[in-house]
């Protein structure tokens, strides 16, 4: 008989997806799938427009990822202008890197306090009223007011160059229109009216200690759940640091193998292909010299942190080496470990937040550069979630003939359908029923990863997540619905 | 345009909405009327949504009106009414209703700022970037509303 059992409120993701579970005729799990059932449409509706609209166009992919979408996006048109990384001017280059630790500061701060810590500080099995941020600030005050001003800290950086804190604008082809004055750089470091980039410092310092001390706590289920082996793809620079704004792909197998020398991020369609599957939009990227079947990758802190030789910056490098140190591997696989991990690039990007106000040439008003126009560009940056392609091709009159989005969370369609089929073999199996703790824990896997629906989709509308029972016949036994 | 703030207005009017949406845009609409046709001392802020964070923005202010559109047909086009902290929390944690805001505001921050919602009537939601006629009256007539009766109340205060 078919039930159908509506929660509310609904997940804590981005986008609009859907859990179908099937089990045998033992109420055994033989197969689970994360759908996205959203129309992916904006590499279509952006050919025909003129290649420098397309930083400004594709940031409306998204209201919680803009930032990446617009600095990819204008790498990618600075080479359509005949400019490389390594071409723009200091300033250009030091203000589009503090928009983007502005942007990942605030982005991590959002998921971990707003979608990720009612799990954390209630358990996977709390009740539903209490799995939300409302909870989180009526018993964590302390906690959720760091949250709030820690995202309200890189929401300000990011309207401090780029004018909004939502779909501004920074980047021009070649360069970008404006840098910060004194004052304006004054307002994030004297702590007249925020609270100042050393408070920030010190907070994300407190918040890599929460979790520490969260897995000492807990650490045989954060160890176990959704552990799989996959390879893990990110950036790393010249010296094999980790990099978030420019450098060499970089991508390992589930032990730490190589299967991605360090190439240059202009070669990435010589490397990756995607598969499509009949249930989802959203696309199967794959390392071509590994195939389909295991030829994927997770990206994001986690794999940033398996790629990387260290990170840059002091005090996130001293957390990275307790990061394995406390788990005991060379390449961590376990799911929730990305938390973790999230948590040392906010420390991370804080530090760096710090380098470049103090750094004079963000003041400095030299901003544009130009060379000789080509018709191809292409731009890819460690975004938030993970490795974010944007690849342009123009037409003698600069009209985008082709594009090509390979959004991070697209990168972790497979990873997120191996934490779902983890949980529904190891929570769901032969249990028949739904419950409302289990569905979190489905829940909690693919918030692991942070996906972003709505970006990788590129969808409007309404979202929602939904998950199916079907029994061995392919009837529908359960069914819950977060709309 | 960049306006990093460090002094504020004991009065702060959000408008919320989408101006690329039709009628969606009345939020931010308002706001722009009202800044070319009045000098008050307000503070304004243009929302899509309103977010957690919101909370302490709102903290900061005496007084606080959120202005948006509605799918509802008011009487007389719009509709004022006074907005009190409630704790219903809306699935996602990107949109928040006013009260829930307000509620956010009194348990992180100990403060509780008088505050009004201010619903406009709205008919059409597609991607365009001018209100339609019947909004456009249901505007001017909560604009009017606004400055004949809600700035002499507040004034007074």
């Amino acid at each position: 008989m078919t039930k159908k059992i509506t929660i509310d409120p609904v997940t804590r993701v981005e986008g609009h997806g859907r859990v179908t579970i099937h089990l045998d005729e033992y109420g055994q799990v033989k197969d689970s799938f994360f759908h996205i059932v959203e129309f992916r449409g904006f590499e279509r509706f952006i050919q025909g427009h003129p290649y420098w609209e397309a930083p400004v166009l594709v940031q409306r992919l998204c209201g919680i990822c803009p930032v990446s979408h617009h600095l990819a996006a204008a790498k990618a048109i600075d080479q359509i202008v005949g400019v490389d990384p390594e071409d723009l001017t200091p300033a250009a280059s030091k203000l589009r890197r503090l928009m983007h630790y502005g942007q990942i500061f605030q982005s991590h701060a959002l998921h971990f306090f707003y979608l990720a810590s009612p799990d954390l500080l209630f358990g996977m099995d709390a009740p539903v009223e209490k799995r939300n941020i409302v909870a989180v600030a009526i018993e964590n005050r302390d906690l959720a007011i760091k949250g709030i001003t820690m995202r309200k800290f890189g929401q300000e950086i990011i309207k401090s160059v780029a004018g909004k804190k939502i779909h501004g604008i920074l980047a021009l082809p070649g360069g970008v229109h404006n840098s910060l004055t004194e004052k304006e750089r004054d307002y994030f470091l004297d702590g007249k009216n925020i609270e100042n980039i050393d408070t920030m410092i010190e907070w994300s310092q407190s918040m890599v200690s929460f979790i520490k001390d969260y897995h000492e706590k807990n650490r045989k289920v954060l160890d176990e759940f959704a552990h799989f082996p996959s390879g893990h793809l990110g950036m790393v620079n010249e010296s094999g640091a980790m990099e978030l704004y420019h450098g060499k792909l970089r991508a390992i197998d589930f032990e730490g193998n190589i299967t991605l020398h360090d190439v240059n991020t202009d070669d990435y369609e010589q490397y990756f292909s995607e598969a499509v599957a009949q249930w989802s939009y959203m696309k199967f990227p794959y390392l071509k010299n590994i195939g389909r079947e295991k030829g994927w990758n997770r990206v994001g802190p986690m794999a940033r942190m398996n790629i990387c030789e260290y990170i840059p910056t002091p005090l996130a490098e001293r957390e990275r080496q307790d990061y394995f140190a406390f788990s005991g591997k060379k390449v961590v696989n376990s799911t929730m470990y990305s938390h973790w991990a999230r948590l040392i690039e906010v420390l991370h990007c804080a530090e760096q937040i710090k380098l470049l106000l103090n750094d004079p040439d963000i003041l400095d008003n030299n901003l544009e550069t130009s060379g000789e126009h080509r018709s191809k560009g292409i731009g890819i940056i460690e975004a938030p979630r993970g490795t974010l392609t944007h690849h342009y091709e123009v037409d003698e009159k600069g009209m985008i003939t082709r594009c090509n989005l390979i959004v991070s969370t697209t990168h972790n369609n497979d990873a997120m359908n191996n934490a779902v089929k983890w949980v529904a073999d190891h929570v769901i199996s032969r249990k028949g029923t739904i419950t409302d703790g289990m569905l979190n824990q489905v829940e909690v896997a693919i918030r692991a990863y942070d996906p972003c629906l709505s970006c990788a989709t590129q969808a409007m509308g309404k979202m929602a997540l939904k998950a199916e029972l079907y029994n061995h016949l392919g009837q529908l036994i359960d069914e819950r619905v977060k709309d | 345009m960049k306006e990093l703030k460090t002094e504020t207005y004991p009065f702060l009017i959000i408008g919320i909405g989408n101006t690329g949406r039709g009628d969606d845009g009345l939020g931010w609409q308002f706001i722009s009327w009202i800044k070319k046709l009045f000098e008050i001392q307000v503070d304004y802020e243009y929302r899509y949504q309103l977010q957690i964070e919101d909370s302490e923005l709102v903290s900061r202010y005496n007084q606080v009106l959120f202005v948006d559109a509605s799918h509802s047909d008011l009487k007389n086009g719009y509709e004022l009414k006074q907005c009190n902290p409630v704790n219903h929390y809306f699935f996602s944690s990107h949109a928040q209703s006013p009260e829930t805001i307000l509620y956010l505001t009194e348990c992180l921050y100990g403060v509780k700022p008088k505050a009004f919602s201010l619903a406009i009537s709205g008919y059409c939601w597609e991607l365009k970037t001018i209100i339609s006629t019947p909004a456009k009256k249901n505007l001017d007539a909560a604009i009017q509303y606004f400055t004949e009766e809600y700035i002499p109340k507040i004034s007074r205060q």
